[in-house]
């Protein structure tokens, strides 16, 4: 094997790994986020069918290998070029909400599919071709593959804050050109030359002219965009997104504003974060006394008291802000995770130092902090009409259980917490977020949660405060006095008669209190259970607040709704079910199928693809779960995403390095499985707790003890896929290798969906169960004769 | 069949297309009729104005050619601009929830194709519609002036701050939905009039918010679509 080739079989990697992650940004630009599914399956599925490829063309490709390696990387680079070149049709072609409409949009995503997994299918060609010919080096190999993606991961985290998504590709195709080249003996001159060239131009070309990348003309920006003098005034690309500072006349934010206010509403400038609202910019007024939002539902814990200290979680733009100074607060502590928000607001805005100040972190976390608060202002929920489930998968670990009794601890003795909902039809937000105060007050110790709740409607938003003393009758004087005067209904305090709730806004009829009232009540049990949506408190295991749907109560949607319109209803989590189907479907067609015509070489082969079947969805299942529980504990996804994958494909890789050596014997190996699986049982139940005590430590020690979780474990699975693939290759030649790489590709591709799936329905804890019984599924297949001889 | 027959096949067909189109709109007085009786009559519409009018306004000519077929379909159709044509059934709600009547003076925020101005127009003597993005303004425009809409007066503009020139309107229909509804619109509306506004993204099932000015007093009321009835409990919709 020559010397180079590790490192271009890393630098390989580091390059798929970090276009998978370009991907992922610039469809959650132009597209929604829903889409980084697919690129993960785009990924998965182009490594399963270069198993297929192999299988049909390894005598060909192995004969040709000094340029058939090469080759095939330079084609990565070019393919990647490609891709970007073809913007308007692959990114454009189709639109997420139109692909329910129009089987057009439907082809076009198919489309794009197909045209997104070229260079993975090239790439990951490539990787495979190199175990099949230095199959008793693969140990080195697969090191050099997994650090290299490790390292892929962690050069975005760099590259994401230096240039845009439309230049990203060109910065990136330049790691498997480089892969090629080094590799390249000078045989083959005239074709790798051209494709050398040809790739060479084609960067420089995407560099200095980057294609503008196509944006769905529903999104939130593309719209702003249409009105009379719009103007994109600032851009900044950051690992959070490409965030737009966005100016028009036309740009107007009072959410759900009184129909008595008869003011101007002085927005005039807005922030966008991949074509998505992000929040208005709105003056931090020492001076002024009164706020448009004095006249909308968010005025109510002003209504009740006069906080002096106040705490605005994920506070995006600083909307609340303004609005908590305009009430004489003396401190307000603003919490955004966006950090490249929170500098674009200080570059842009006068923010009273004295009384304000914004700090980058997870709000979660920041709650650790030993301060109390007069009052909690929580983002707003949901989205005006409702959010159509848009952030079903999305974790938002502020609005569980836990961070509700983390956020009761933080109250002062008048504190209060404030939630502002947007109603939405059928009600699904308000009660959720009703049913988790009701859990949080419980939690701190108070003897009836009613006399702590109340809660105001307009005709668009409620905002609910759940208050650290009872609410007194002054309290309720205030309270009807305010909503008499902006023509508000009152929805929640001690002693509420059904008369009050309906004098301004009236709803069609009175399910809506009753389940308000059943939340309160002895019934509420029966009222989740029975329910249409899941509207039990969300938790640190499912921290899936805006998850609605049941899957069980799918046919009664259909029938009370309609087909055509249940996708529309809760689309956030259908779409993953129909990305888990399609991928389920594409693995099946592209890797499996075309393997059916080719003879499986040798009797008894069901153990040893029934292995690579169970590690495959095992490592994904537990790559999968431990990015999601660390993103709490490291306080952000990206974080929580660059440790976990960096960790787990470094480890791994040591461990796949020195599987030649400790792997030796099927003993061996089938201990190995016991301990993997032995670490994950721990891990189920001991992760979750591990995290929430060691949540005060500074970030780096937590990434020190994410290290020392994944290490252990992430070395012992990184030997089983080699010490597998070294005793297959003393079978038929090897000539099981490509289906162990098809089947074990084909079921990780359909593991990253299925995870997400499984931990929606039943939590983290389980998806991590059964990591364990797969990897105890591949111990039991360990004892297969294939697995009995390892090349050393 | 050989080459030949197919050849004078395609000639006939060929000549005899004239005679083919008018057959074509009969397939779209045949879906609009359909529609009428699937989306519009079926879910409780029984307002007859609205009915009247919808029968009569040509939907299919209100949408790309190449989504004509699929101009009576329940759904919303794209028109660009990240706009759409609403589904016929929001249209018929709409219109009969505000009630309009001959010699009522009516204005609609968001004119996007025109057809909800259409509908409006053949109930009412007057229709002030306004467009803010100027490309839709303009081909509504083009649009309504040939079908012969000489009742629908298309401005180009922000529609938040209404017309108040034309001010007080009997109703006010905004299509474009909103997260707050503009001070000077509720201003512009006479007393004892009627707005409507639909609440919920374009491609969601929408439900609708009745705003009535009667005595001072703003009144919001939440109109669901028929086919939303209300969950985990039996049908109980009030008046």
């Amino acid at each position: 094997m020559k010397r180079r080739l590790p490192f271009s079989i890393g630098l390989l990697s580091s390059g798929m790994v970090a276009f998978q992650l370009v991907l992922m940004q610039i469809l959650s630009i132009s597209q929604w986020n829903h889409f980084a599914y697919m690129i993960i399956s785009v990924a998965m599925l182009g490594f399963g069918a270069s198993g297929t490829i192999l299988s049909f063309l390894k005598k060909y490709l192995t004969g040709m290998k000094e340029k058939s390696l090469p080759g095939l990387m330079l084609l990565t680079s070019v393919s990647i070029m490609g891709i970007l070149f073809m913007a308007g049709p692959v990114f454009g072609g189709f639109d997420a909400y139109l692909v329910f409409y129009e089987k057009k949009n439907l082809w076009n995503l198919a489309f794009s599919y197909f045209i997104l997994f070229i260079p993975f299918l090239t790439g990951a060609t490539a990787i495979g071709l190199s175990y099949i010919i230095y199959a008793k080096e693969i140990g080195k190999l697969y090191f050099a593959d997994l650090t290299g993606s490790a390292a892929g991961g962690l050069l975005m985290l760099f590259l994401f804050w230096h240039f845009s998504p439309s230049t990203l590709p060109c910065v990136i195709a330049c790691l498997p050109l480089a892969a090629g080249l080094l590799l390249w003996s000078g045989k083959a001159k005239v074709p790798i030359a051209a494709m050398g060239i040809m790739a060479v131009i084609l960067i420089i070309t995407g560099f200095f002219n980057p294609p503008v990348l196509p944006v769905s003309q529903y999104k939130n920006l593309s719209r702003t965009l249409l009105l009379p003098g719009a103007l994109v005034e600032e851009k900044t690309d950051s690992p959070y997104g490409e965030l737009k500072r966005v100016r028009a006349p036309g740009l107007r934010y009072a959410p759900g504003l009184s129909l008595t206010y008869s003011g101007t509403v002085p927005v005039r400038e807005v922030l966008f974060n991949n074509g998505n609202w992000f929040g208005p910019l709105v003056p931090f007024d020492t001076t002024a006394t009164e706020h448009f939002l004095d006249y909308s539902t968010y005025a109510l814990p002003f209504v009740l008291d006069k906080p002096g200290t106040v705490l605005v979680v994920d506070a995006g733009s600083g909307l609340l802000a303004s609005h908590a100074l305009t009430h004489g607060a003396g401190k307000i502590i603003a919490i955004e995770p966006n950090r490249a928000a929170v500098e674009m607001l200080y570059r842009n805005m006068t923010v009273p130092g004295k009384q304000l100040r914004f700090i980058p972190a997870l709000s979660r976390n920041y709650l650790l902090t030993g301060d109390q608060y007069d009052l909690i202002l929580l983002p707003e929920i949901g989205s005006f009409g409702g959010n159509s489930g848009i952030r079903a998968l999305e974790e938002q670990y502020l609005f569980t259980r836990e961070s509700f009794s983390q956020m009761w601890k933080k109250l002062s003795s008048r504190g209060m917490i404030a939630a502002t909902v947007w109603m939405d039809h059928p009600p699904r937000n308000s009660l959720k977020m009703l049913a988790t105060m009701v859990q949080a007050a419980a939690s701190g110790d108070v003897t009836d949660p009613r006399d702590h709740i109340a809660a105001v409607r307009s005709w668009s938003t409620i905002t609910f405060i759940l208050k650290k003393s009872s609410i007194t009758k002054e309290d309720i004087r205030k309270i009807r006095e305010f909503c008499f005067f902006c023509q508000f209904d009152p929805l929640l305090y001690p002693g509420i008669t059904r008369e009050e709730r309906e004098n301004f806004n009236i709803l069609q009829d009175d399910s809506f209190f009753s389940a308000i009232d059943c939340i309160l009540g002895p019934e509420q049990e029966t009222l989740y259970r029975e329910y249409d949506f899941q509207i039990r408190p969300a938790t640190d295991a499912k921290p899936f607040f805006s998850q609605f749907l049941r899957l069980d109560r799918m046919s009664k949607m259909k029938e009370v709704f309609g087909a055509s319109s249940v996708p529309f209803l809760e689309v956030g989590y259908l779409i993953l079910l129909v990305t888990l189907a399609q991928i389920t479907l594409a693995a099946f067609l592209f890797i499996i199928l075309p393997l059916v015509f080719k003879k499986v070489p040798g009797r008894k082969r069901t153990f040893p693809l029934v292995f690579f079947a169970a590690i495959g969805t095992g490592y994904m299942f537990t790559e999968i779960i431990l990015i999601r529980q660390f993103t709490l504990y490291l306080g952000h996804p990206l974080y929580a995403a660059s440790a976990v994958l960096s960790g787990m494909l470094f480890f791994s890789g040591a461990g796949a390095a020195l599987s030649g050596r400790l792997i030796t014997n099927r003993k061996r190996f089938a201990t190995l499985a016991v301990c993997i699986v032995l670490m994950l049982a721990i891990l189920a139940p001991g992760l979750p707790f591990l995290l929430r005590t060691g949540t005060s430590v500074s970030l780096i020690i937590k990434l020190i003890l994410c290290m020392v979780v994944i290490a252990p474990l992430a070395f012992l699975m990184g030997m089983m896929f080699p010490s597998g693939i070294r005793s297959l290759a003393l079978h038929h030649e090897g000539g099981l290798i490509p289906w162990a790489w098809a089947i074990n590709g084909s079921f990780s591709v359909i593991s990253t969906a299925l995870a997400t799936v499984i931990a929606v329905e039943a939590g983290y804890p389980a998806v991590m169960w059964i990591a364990a019984a797969t990897y105890l599924i591949a111990g039991i297949c360990t004892r297969s004769r294939h697995f009995s001889i390892f090349v050393t | 069949m050989n080459i030949l027959s197919r050849i004078t096949g395609f000639i006939l067909l060929f000549l005899l297309w004239p005679a083919v189109r008018p057959a074509m709109s009969q397939d779209y007085a045949r879906m609009r009729n359909d529609m009428m009786r699937d989306q519009i009559i079926s879910r409780g519409i029984t307002h007859r104005s609205t009915l009247q009018a919808m029968r009569k306004v040509e939907r299919h000519l209100f949408v790309d050619k190449s989504l004509r077929s699929r101009a009576y379909d329940d759904n919303p159709l794209p028109i660009g601009y990240g706009q759409t044509i609403s589904q016929p059934f929001i249209v018929a709600y709409m219109t009969s929830l505000i009630d309009p009547r001959a010699g009522d003076k009516i204005l609609e925020i968001g004119t996007g194709s025109g057809y909800q101005a259409a509908v409006l127009a053949h109930i009412t003597d007057s229709v002030y519609t306004i467009e803010i993005v100027k490309e839709l303004g303009q081909s509504a425009t083009k649009r309504l002036e040939e079908l012969g809409y000489n009742n629908i007066r298309v401005i180009i503009g922000d529609g938040y701050y209404g017309l108040p020139g034309q001010a007080p309107f009997d109703a006010i229909v905004v299509t474009a939905a909103a997260e707050h509804i503009p001070p000077p619109l509720i201003e512009q509306l006479r007393e004892g009039g009627k707005m409507v506004i639909p609440v919920g993204s374009q491609f969601m099932v929408q439900n609708l918010i009745l705003v009535e000015k009667k005595k001072g007093r703003i009144t919001t009321r939440n109109m669901m679509p028929v086919r939303f009835v209300p969950f985990t409990r039996k049908e109980n919709p009030k008046d």
